[in-house]
């Protein structure tokens, strides 16, 4: 029938193109639905002048390589996108700065290398570095048979095997790291990294802070060449070639119930495509909020909804330099640059509108032809959180207050680093909260999903979404599913998305076999 | 794994992890089920500063010069549109213009200060062209209180603080003079903290638009100066008869950025002499509307149009754009710029020959064949698939 499907996808960004391009492949009709142009969400691109920039991607984490797959390769190889893209390498794994000590690590990638290192920098670390990246894999391990169990879990296993894991489960990164007896300064320098996953590590579980950073330094990390479109568009012609429709330009009004089951959706333009099953990007709290009529709203929702908190709120700034970053001193890939070491005390100063820590992105250092000769391309991303914005933001304000903080941000970078950058500047787009929001749609211009804090991590996430899923044949994905944000995780949750789809599916053919037997 | 020494970690926390769903599950249970809230500040602001259309009605109309008007909009009230969206100077919107059967989209820069915006008006000035037919269309028919569907402002040619010296020269060729007028306006009212100095290209003195207005700003602020440069009357006492070094050293600060806005030639014009000053090209910007291209050969093509369901099929001529040929058979594509800067128009080329100017089709996008049909001529028989 036409204008019916088996699934529809709601948001064309890294999760939903997934879920579309595993489901038709296993030959569902399905709808992807995007309220933008073109594909990929924020894996997008743009062009300034004669720069051509990456909108979003500092590095896809849990790639590996061939030798040594990552979840991500292999996710890719059963979809046969790996021989269609070109992907460059990323030399090292951070270079973090402090701005008012100015003191800086340059850390490595590699298991090893990163233990022999912080060694370096903090003697008498090497013991609990070791512990750290051990426990690490143990942690994954642990996990790895979590997932497997689906729920069957054998305490007895848990309990021998993984004694470890159980014992730092529940518990965030400072209380592990403590009972690891890492002396502070490695503390600081290890949990840098925290600003990839949006929360400090007071709030942030220990479980996921160790994977995230655990794969990282083992496999590194890496960019596609024509920027993270590259793929987006790759996942849309897959995904057309296989049968599959995209509709842009179109915009989600409501969900459509029959029966009190999901039967499609309406769009604000007024068309209808019906589907017994929907996979979303956006976030629950709009889905709940707005699309989903109230009696078909079980309580339970709502309460889920009001007890999550908002993560990390975007503000980008993309800088087409007129001079090679080799001739600037650009010489590292990822600059993390942190007001204080201690991501508690970061966390607060983010908090603030004042806040002018980045993460600054040299592309041309993972690949050096994505800008023209004599030319270099430098994103600083920072993150913003609680009601920074908010109290300070007014329409009036908006273009002063944007030019404000990015010139904040641009000279903290400078005086840090002691590199000028400023005086080069050829092209230059700044992107806010409300560039996210325009954007992505999402609420409030975040773009971490909800954030990682408590009994919200991903791991308490993971042991009860069956429970959660309170609209049967809804499922969510992307930075607000299970596995929050980041492009392996949004990768991920389209794959997890689209296995739940596949049983929905499934039993749903089985009950309506029963039921012919039966009449 | 070994058993590590977590120190203070014991065995009750193995209890603990079976806890996990049941904590979390108090949580929600004691958290109240109350509206969600969606309404977001930053979303709103979000949707006020770039709404996906804005709905307005010709609310004035001036006589600049016998061949030019400016066009007061302002909110169409009977629509969704109360309040028009704030914008940079420099910036350009896009009309929509139903003429007979054809559908035209064109953008024309907004002349007034984005302080206007407080009294919710906006001003285009549009000036007859040979073959203009959007433009002259404006000019003979468009009266006040008719309505038209306009995007949200957009373009690249603003001042920002970090990017571009202080000092702006902005060379303006006939109607190129609306971003600079914008300009003038907005560092006259102090919403624009920068000099500008205008070299203002024009065929003869009853070319010029804005004269008295611009010569009214000038003479009250030394934040914005303005010089004229008559290319066909010469009349050396009120004008320069070109731009050349002699007269651009007159004008020069210790930094400058140059802005240029105009025909094609007047672009070209520029880069020669901009050429002896061995300015880095950050210092050179202009506005997405000076493309153009020649198409010597004149021929036509047939083009068969796939949209999401149906297939049209339509001619185009060699001189024409494939945008322009749509337009004229009234297919609504989605345009924006009309240069091949904005994106707005993505279309996947399934077989066929395009030329295009001002190509910004992304690196991936070219990978896939994709085109901006408003920057691309036929070369061919097309078929173009339009984004469903």
């Amino acid at each position: 029938m036409e204008n019916t499907y088996d699934c529809i996808v709601i948001g064309a960004g890294n999760a939903g193109l997934i879920a579309t391009l595993e489901l038709v492949k296993k030959n569902k009709k399905v709808l992807l639905l995007e309220s933008n142009l073109t594909p990929g969400g924020f894996a997008t691109s743009f062009k300034r002048g004669r720069f051509e920039f990456e909108a979003s991607l500092n590095q896809i984490t849990d790639y590996g390589r061939k030798e040594n797959p990552g979840k991500i390769y292999k996710l890719f190889e059963k979809l046969g996108l790996n021989e269609k893209i070109e992907l460059e390498t990323i030399p090292e794994a951070y270079h973090v700065y402090e701005t008012e000590s100015k003191e800086n690590f340059k850390m490595p990638f590699g298991i090893d290398e990163y233990i022999e290192k912080m060694e370096e920098y903090v003697p008498g670390s090497y013991e609990s570095i070791k512990n750290f990246f051990s426990l690490a894999i143990e942690v994954k391990d642990a996990l790895a048979y979590i997932e497997e169990s689906k729920g069957g879990i054998n305490e007895e296993i848990l309990n021998s095997e993984y004694e470890n894991f159980m014992k730092v489960a529940t518990h965030s990164v400072d209380k592990v790291l403590d009972a690891l007896k890492m002396p502070k300064k490695a503390q600081e320098i290890l949990t840098s990294y925290w600003i990839f996953l949006g929360s400090p590590t007071e709030n942030l579980s220990f479980v996921e802070f160790a994977t995230s950073l655990h794969t990282y330094i083992s496999l590194g990390g890496q960019i596609p060449k024509k920027r993270s479109y590259e793929i987006s568009i790759l996942l849309a012609e897959e995904i057309e070639k296989n049968g599959g429709e995209i509709k842009y330009l179109s915009t989600v009004k409501e969900i459509l119930f029959k029966d009190k089951k999901i039967a499609g959706v309406q769009l604000t333009n007024g068309e209808i495509y019906k589907a017994n099953h929907i996979i979303s990007s956006v976030s629950p709290t709009f889905v709940y909020g707005k699309w989903i009529p109230s009696p078909m709203l079980p309580k339970e929702a709502l309460k889920l909804t009001n007890s999550r908190v908002l993560g990390a709120q975007g503000f980008a700034i993309y800088l087409g330099l007129n001079q090679t970053a080799e001739d600037l001193g650009l010489n590292d890939y990822t600059y993390i640059i942190h007001h204080s070491l201690n991501s508690n005390k970061e966390f607060q100063h983010r908090s603030s509108i004042k806040n002018s820590s980045s993460i600054a992105v040299v592309i041309n250092n993972a690949n050096p032809l994505c800008s023209p000769k004599g030319t270099c391309i430098i994103n600083l991303i920072s993150t913003f959180f609680g009601e920074a914005f908010e109290k300070n933001i007014t329409e009036e304000n908006y273009f002063e207050l944007k030019d404000k903080i990015a010139e904040e941000i641009i000279s903290t970078f400078e005086n840090t680093t002691g590199i000028k950058i400023k005086p080069y500047i050829e092209e230059i787009e700044i992107a806010t909260p409300v560039t996210f929001a325009r954007y992505g749609g999402h609420p409030g211009g975040v773009i971490y999903g909800y954030k990682r804090t408590g009994l919200d991590n991903t791991l308490p996430r993971m042991l009860t979404m069956g429970k959660e899923n309170y609209i049967k044949n809804l499922q969510f994905c992307g930075g607000f599913g299970v596995y929050a944000s980041s492009y392996s995780s949004a990768y991920l949750s389209g794959d997890l998305a689209a296995k739940l789809t596949r049983r929905d599916i499934a039993s749903e053919e089985r009950n309506k076999e029963e039921d012919a037997w039966q009449s | 794994m070994a058993k590590l020494n977590l120190n203070g970690l014991g065995k009750k926390e193995i209890k603990k992890f079976y806890e996990i769903p049941k904590e979390r599950d108090k949580i929600i249970r004691d958290t109240s089920a109350s509206q969600i809230n969606t309404n977001f500040l930053i979303n709103k602001i979000a949707k006020n500063l770039h709404p996906k259309v804005q709905y307005v009605k010709v609310a004035k109309i001036i006589e600049e010069n016998e061949e030019t008007k400016t066009f007061v909009l302002t909110p169409d009230l009977e629509t969704s549109t109360k309040q028009l969206a704030k914008f940079k100077p420099g910036q350009y919107i896009s009309i929509e213009v139903p003429i007979g059967e054809s559908l035209y989209k064109r953008p024309y820069t907004l002349s007034s200060s984005p302080k206007k915006v407080e009294e919710n008006k906006y001003t285009i000035t549009i000036r007859r062209v040979p073959y203009g037919k959007v433009s002259n269309y404006f000019l003979d028919h468009v009266e006040i209180g008719d309505a038209f569907k306009i995007s949200a402002p957009t373009g690249e040619l603003y001042y920002n603080p970090l990017r571009d010296a202080n000092h702006i020269i902005g060379i303006a060729g006939g109607s190129g003079i609306t971003p600079f007028m914008s300009m003038a306006e907005a560092i006259y009212d102090k919403t624009l903290n920068c000099k500008l100095t205008i070299l203002y290209g024009v065929k003869s003195k009853s070319d010029i638009i804005f004269r008295e207005r611009l010569e009214e700003i000038t003479s009250k602020t030394d934040n914005v100066k303005l010089a004229y440069v008559m290319v066909v009357d010469d009349d050396t006492e009120f004008a320069s008869s070109f731009i050349d070094r002699e007269l651009l050293d007159k004008y020069l600060e210790e930094e400058n950025s140059f802005f240029v806005s105009g025909p094609l030639s007047i672009y070209e014009r520029m880069n020669e002499v901009l050429k002896e000053y061995n300015l880095p090209i950050k210092y050179i910007r202009h506005d997405a509307f000076m493309s153009e291209m020649e198409i010597y050969k004149e021929e036509e093509y047939n083009v068969k149009i796939l949209t999401h369901n149906e297939e049209i099929n339509i001619k185009c001529n060699s001189k024409e754009t494939i945008l322009a040929a749509m337009e004229r058979n009234g297919i609504l594509a989605p345009s924006r710029c009309h240069v091949g800067e904005c994106g707005f128009c993505r279309s996947k080329l399934i077989s066929g020959k395009v030329k295009t100017f001002n190509d910004t089709i992304r690196i991936a996008d070219r990978q896939y064949n994709y085109i901006h049909p408003c920057a691309s001529y036929p070369e061919s028989d097309i078929v173009l698939k339009l984004p469903k």
